[in-house]
């Protein structure tokens, strides 16, 4: 239950960060470990496929895609100022929510258990990963070998000028 | 996934991780490498498809089901032309040269993996791995037009990746698979068929939307105009081709199976392949870049694909793969030719070109040839391909469509012959008289894809052997 | 060569060789066209002495043979058409106000050639084909005859009006055509057609309309009288009053009786069609001031009554218009050739500058009354007996008004000749027409001809309705009784009580007219009423053509340029127009606004969920 909650906070914390971040590239990197939770929290609730999903596309792949745009923008995105402060009202009204959802949503939590059909397959993070992700792994690979060299490509242009 | 074929996924993909490293101090080997993985692949595959035996043999003896084969030598073809071209025309202190290099290797190894794959998800993946590669690839030259292009590139199909998770876990949830076999068997059970085909609809959406069809083109013409040239030859013959057309028409291979249970799908996806070959021919009409104009051809001439495909009679699926190739040849031709205008004018705006055939008589007279082929003129091969998709059309008894489709076959043919009488043909602009002819290796990749183009028109009976073996394995 | 070939292909060979000689040789071209046309008239004689023959060749792919046949009917058109040539060519040799006489001789023999291929056609394509033919010749013939602009105009005039009937004889043919599954005349002959059904009906008015056309009945009869004005006496000897009456009678008694079997219906319909034309033309006959002129509505008049004889369809009837047909030819070129000898000697047509001229011009002068009387059906000339069965044909029917009508006609005929001889050859020469003189003999040598054949086939009119009328009917397979004989029966006195009429009327007249023959008709022409009817025909406001050309064709040729203009429009401005705003629109529509991008890609996304998702 600790572990549970732990990861809920931990996702909050992270989302909050990433929409607060001065930095887009922090922001971008915030949003993948929003993903890396969220993906943990389905291993957790027994859906490993979807929990597979959220790894591989949200923290893998849409982060890398980010990180790539953001780079590219940086620089005339930090250039021009803006007003931050209505994003300071933004932990306050997480943390209502968060109050309310205490009272509410255990319940509505209890319904969705109910629906889980196809994650019952089970099994841990290594299993789904290895036994039931075997024909994407070459894409998974191609993917990070992608990520590296466009990384590669870009920062260098970045440092120059 | 093929396994037999895995080998031209797991090379250029061999080769590009090895490039940083031994290229390190001197980027000329980087060049020599990925050319020579490139040959290396190609010629290793027209031997597999070529040879004697296998063409008196009525190429019975091609491995996998044939289209696999035929699109990674297409791949590989476009592929050699643009690192080819990219060696000689690449500016020497250009700082991420084995980068490039690597990325247009990964991107390759990832067209091989997409038009190789048996499953939806890892399709998808290697769709992604395209969008990442070809996002760097697009800023090459870091051009301010050219971070504008792959910007928008990226975010306006990103709502396809969007669509296509979401068609995909609707199929996890009702298949329990994602190979395409498995829609096959759920689709010839009894089972309820509505989610699925709502998930195909999704899924077909996002590959539209990859594939720059009209509504859904916003993004090509700044991504071709903007991004590095030999780039845009790349992306524009084939990696969009394979990104978004293929898996369109591969979707629409396994639509056969649905039964007439997706007919509104199948209308609506030819609906927007006439759209977008209307949208395109006309918006061509009017352009001053060549570059742009290209692309708005572009989106023309997969309005041709994706309408066969909507189609999906055997006919009309052999008419949208060999439509398929010849744009990758012809559009392939007409970019690499921009690039050389570029390189040898400095622009490709067409009001200040003009007369440029005198300067560039090699480079005109492919482009004249790339045109026809495009327009569909005899023998050429885009005559075989459009001929093809418009048999199918009104065999089927859609007789507007073909009427329209033939058409607009006419205004291609127009808005091409405005390019060629401003760029190439009427009196000598202060361009041309500046300029002269590329060098002979730059000219080499356009000459060896207009002999491809006429090949494959006088030897079409031999193509339609093989195409119509492409039909029997996966159609039939 | 096959004989029936000459008449046809002699012409034409002479024709061209006549365009190939120089115009200032004096008589060459003259006598080379005299001999051709004696040359044919020689053949047609010949060939309707032989038993009938058929020549055929398989033409346009075979299947539709070209087949030219002497039937004793075409035989004896034929010889007629040649005769009239001959005379004509033979009248012509000094007739001046013909035009160039290398075009004159060309016109008159290319017409000669076609009027015999279509009097020989059996077949109806071939027919149609020499029928057409004679329609350019037929402009050629007015336009060339005279330099002024009016003829060209009454040559567009004639053109158009024959063109437009031929398109209907066209049309016509093809039904006819299609609906009998052949061509061939005598093959439809075997199993005539009925006016059943529409389209039989159809195909056979358009045929009447082509045929009555040609022989210038009313209504398509209005440029005849501007061509005897704006043309040459010897043009209107030949083909007005000759060739098209042959044509246009023969054809139609061939649709009418041997092509098709009519009703009681169109039999009314051809004998009002009948009795209007002889009433309408020689109601403006009768009030002519012109000698050309008067002598054209004549023509035209004369041809209601051979439509009327037809129009009968009984055999007497038939036998009665055939042979006004071939009596009508004879005097009315008689007639017009008298009027082309006292225009080339007096100088002018014109009545009232006329007169005396018999002392000056005896044998003219004879040869007119000769013809006038015969055209007026005064016993014993042709014109008497052909009438006389017209009318005997017209009371078998049991339709007395056409009787009457057709004896209207004749009083006015013979009233209107009475006023033109007395103008023209009696009464006061004026001053002016001293020294006149008789017409050369090249002139007068036809003009007897035709005149001994006026008095022949009345005195001895029991050769003509043996050789040539007998044998026409037998060719339309109709069965006959007696046809000749002078019959001193009711029918003589009322025709009698006529002639008695028409002088009584000369008389009142002359006495109106303060004693001047030239207006010896004003006391009808301005009675009350007819007063405005004249002034509104002077005014050409029943002339079909001047109406359409007026009313009619500005609007629709405006209608056309508009539509014309609209189409070039549609094709030359609409696709770069359409094109270019689309493409501009387009070229607006993609600013490169990436809000503006992505808003189309989602709608178009949640159009196309919306659309697959059932929502149609």
């Amino acid at each position: 239950m600790i572990y549970h909650t732990l990861l809920f906070v931990l996702t909050a914390v992270f989302a909050l960060w990433a929409v607060m971040a001065r930095k887009l590239l922090t922001s971008a990197i915030m949003l993948a470990l929003v993903s890396i939770t969220v993906s943990l929290i389905f291993f957790d609730f027994g859906a490993p496929w979807a929990g597979v999903f959220e790894l591989s596309v949200c923290a893998g792949l849409i982060t890398v895609l980010f990180i790539g745009a953001v780079s590219l923008i940086r620089d005339h995105d930090e250039k021009r100022p803006e007003n931050r402060s209505r994003f300071h009202a933004l932990p306050l009204a997480a943390a209502i929510f968060a109050i309310a959802a205490w009272f509410y949503l255990p319940a509505f939590f209890e319904e969705l258990a109910g629906w889980a059909r196809v994650g019952n397959g089970g099994g841990t993070i290594g299993l789904a990963l290895w036994e039931m992700r075997r024909p994407d792994l070459l894409g998974q690979v191609l993917m990070l070998a992608a990520g590296v060299f466009m990384i590669k490509s870009i920062f260098p242009r970045r440092t120059q000028k | 996934m093929d396994k037999g074929l895995l080998a031209y996924l797991l090379i250029p993909l061999f080769t590009a991780v090895l490039i940083p490293f031994i290229a390190r101090n001197r980027p000329r080997l980087a060049d020599i490498f990925a050319n020579v993985t490139l040959l290396a692949g190609l010629v290793n595959l027209l031997w597999l498809a070529l040879r004697p035996s296998v063409i008196a043999g009525g190429f019975a003896d091609i491995p996998g089901d044939a289209l696999s084969l035929l699109l990674v030598a297409a791949v590989y073809l476009v592929g050699l032309c643009v690192t080819f071209f990219s060696a000689y025309f690449m500016e020497e202190g250009l700082p991420n040269r084995q980068a490039y290099y690597s990325l247009i290797l990964t991107s390759i190894a990832a067209m091989t993996g997409v038009v190789t794959t048996g499953d939806f998800f890892t399709l998808y993946v290697f769709i992604e791995v395209l969008a990442v590669t070809s996002f760097a690839l697009i800023t090459t030259d870091d051009s301010a037009g050219g971070i504008e292009g792959a910007i928008k590139y990226f975010f306006l199909t990103f709502p396809a990746s969007a669509l296509i998770m979401v068609g995909i876990a609707i199929f996890m949830i009702s298949l329990g698979s994602l190979s395409f076999d498995s829609l096959r068997v759920y689709m010839s059970s009894d089972m309820p068929d509505g989610p699925v085909v709502f998930a195909s609809a999704l899924i077909m959406l996002g590959f539209l939307i990859k594939s720059g069809v009209v509504p859904f083109h916003a993004w090509t013409p700044d991504a071709y105009q903007g991004s590095y040239a030999p780039v845009s030859a790349h992306l524009a013959g084939i990696v969009t081709k394979i990104s978004g057309v293929y898996a369109v028409v591969k979707l629409a291979t396994l639509l056969r199976f649905f039964d007439g249970r997706a007919q509104a799908l199948s209308e609506l996806v030819m609906f927007l392949g006439l759209l977008s070959i209307a949208v395109g021919a006309i918006a061509a009409l009017r352009q001053t870049s060549f570059k742009r104009m290209l692309a708005f051809s572009s989106i023309s001439q997969v309005g041709y694909i994706v309408l066969a495909a909507g189609l999906g009679t055997p006919l009309a699926i052999m008419g949208a793969v060999f439509h398929l190739i010849n744009h990758a040849t012809f559009k392939t031709t007409l970019f690499l030719n921009s690039a050389s205008l570029e390189k040898a004018a400095g622009t490709t705006d067409m009001d200040k070109l003009g007369g440029m055939e005198h300067a560039m008589p090699w480079t005109s007279w492919t482009s004249v040839i790339a045109l026809l082929s495009t327009a569909g003129v005899p023998p050429l091969s885009g005559f075989w391909s459009k001929l093809l998709i418009i048999l199918a059309l009104w065999e089927s008894g859609l007789k507007t469509y073909a009427v329209l489709a033939l058409l607009f076959s006419i205004v291609t043919l127009a808005y091409f012959m405005i390019m060629q009488r401003k760029v190439f043909f009427g009196r000598k602009s202060p361009a041309a008289e500046r300029s002269s002819e590329v060098s002979a290796p730059l000219l080499a990749p356009a000459v060896l894809m207009c002999g491809v183009i006429v090949a494959l028109g006088l030897l079409f009976p031999y193509f339609y052997q093989y195409v119509k073996v492409v039909a029997e394995r996966i159609i039939l | 060569m096959n004989l029936i070939l000459i008449p046809i292909i002699l012409p034409i060979v002479s024709a061209l060789a006549l365009l190939l000689i120089s115009e200032r040789t004096r008589w060459l071209k003259e006598l080379l066209a005299i001999a051709a046309s004696i040359v044919s008239l020689l053949a047609a004689a010949n060939l309707f002495l032989l038993p009938a023959q058929t020549l055929s060749y398989a033409w346009l792919g075979g299947g539709i043979s070209f087949t030219l046949s002497t039937d004793t009917l075409s035989a004896f058109l034929l010889l007629a058409v040649s005769l009239f040539s001959a005379a004509i060519s033979i009248y012509s040799f000094s007739s001046p106000n013909k035009g160039s006489a290398k075009w004159f001789f060309f016109n008159l023999l290319m017409t000669q050639a076609f009027a015999a291929g279509a009097a020989l056609s059996d077949n109806m394509v071939a027919m149609l084909f020499f029928w057409e033919g004679l329609l350019v010749f037929l402009y050629t013939f007015i336009a060339l005859s005279q330099e002024t602009k009016a003829a060209k105009r009454t040559a567009m005039k004639a053109f158009l009006i024959n063109a437009v009937t031929d398109l209907c004889l066209l049309t016509g043919v093809v039904i006819t055509g299609y609906i009998a599954g052949t061509y061939s005349m005598s093959e439809i002959s075997h199993n005539k057609l009925t006016l059943d059904y529409g389209w039989s009906v159809f195909a056979y008015v358009l045929l009447l309309i082509g045929a009555v056309s040609k022989a210038g009945a009313f209504p398509f009869h209005t440029w005849i009288p501007d061509a005897a004005t704006d043309s040459s006496a010897p043009f209107m000897a030949y083909v007005p009053a000759a060739i098209d009456k042959l044509l246009g009678i023969y054809f139609l008694a061939r649709a009418s009786v041997y092509l098709f079997t009519l009703n009681g219906t169109m039999q009314l319909v051809l004998m009002t069609l009948g009795a209007v034309t002889i009433l309408v033309a020689v109601m403006m006959a009768f009030v002519q001031k012109d000698y050309k002129r008067l002598l054209s509505y004549h023509a035209v008049s004369q041809t209601g009554y051979m439509i009327l004889g037809i129009g009968t369809l009984n055999p007497i009837g038939i036998a009665g218009g055939l042979f006004h047909m071939i009596n009508h030819a004879t005097y009315k070129s008689c007639l017009f050739m008298t009027a082309g000898s006292v225009e080339r000697q007096a100088g002018t047509g014109d009545l009232s500058k006329l007169g005396g001229l018999f002392r000056a011009m005896p044998i003219t002068g004879l040869c007119f009354l000769i013809a006038a009387a015969a055209i007026s059906g005064i016993a014993p000339l042709n014109g008497f007996f052909s009438k006389e069965l017209i009318y005997k044909g017209t009371l078998d029917t049991g339709y007395t008004w056409f009787f009457i009508a057709a004896e209207l006609g004749s009083f006015l005929t013979l009233a209107s000749f009475l006023k033109l001889g007395h103008s023209v050859y009696f009464g006061k020469r004026p001053e002016g027409l001293k020294d006149t003189k008789e017409a050369p003999f090249s002139m007068l040598l036809p003009m007897m001809a035709f005149a001994g054949i006026c008095v022949a086939f009345g005195f001895g009119a029991r050769l003509p309705v043996q050789w040539f009328i007998s044998p026409s009917l037998e060719a339309l397979n109709l069965q006959h009784g007696l046809l000749f004989g002078f019959h001193a029966d009711k029918l003589y006195f009322v025709s009698v009580i006529v002639i008695l009429a028409a002088v009584l009327n000369h008389m009142l007249g002359l006495a109106a007219g303060g004693g001047k023959a030239d207006k010896a008709s004003d006391h009808i022409h301005y009675a009350p009423v007819l007063k405005e009817t004249y002034a509104l025909a002077e005014r050409r406001v029943f002339d079909i053509y001047e109406l359409a050309m007026d009313k009619v064709v500005p609007p629709v040729s405006y209608a056309l340029f508009k539509a014309d203009r609209f189409f070039d429009w549609a094709i030359d401005t609409v696709p770069s127009g359409v094109t270019g705003l689309l493409s501009g629109a387009s070229s607006r529509f993609h600013n490169g606004s990436y809000p503006l991008y992505m808003a189309l890609t989602l709608a178009g996304a949640a159009v196309y969920i919306l659309l697959v998702g059932g929502f149609k």
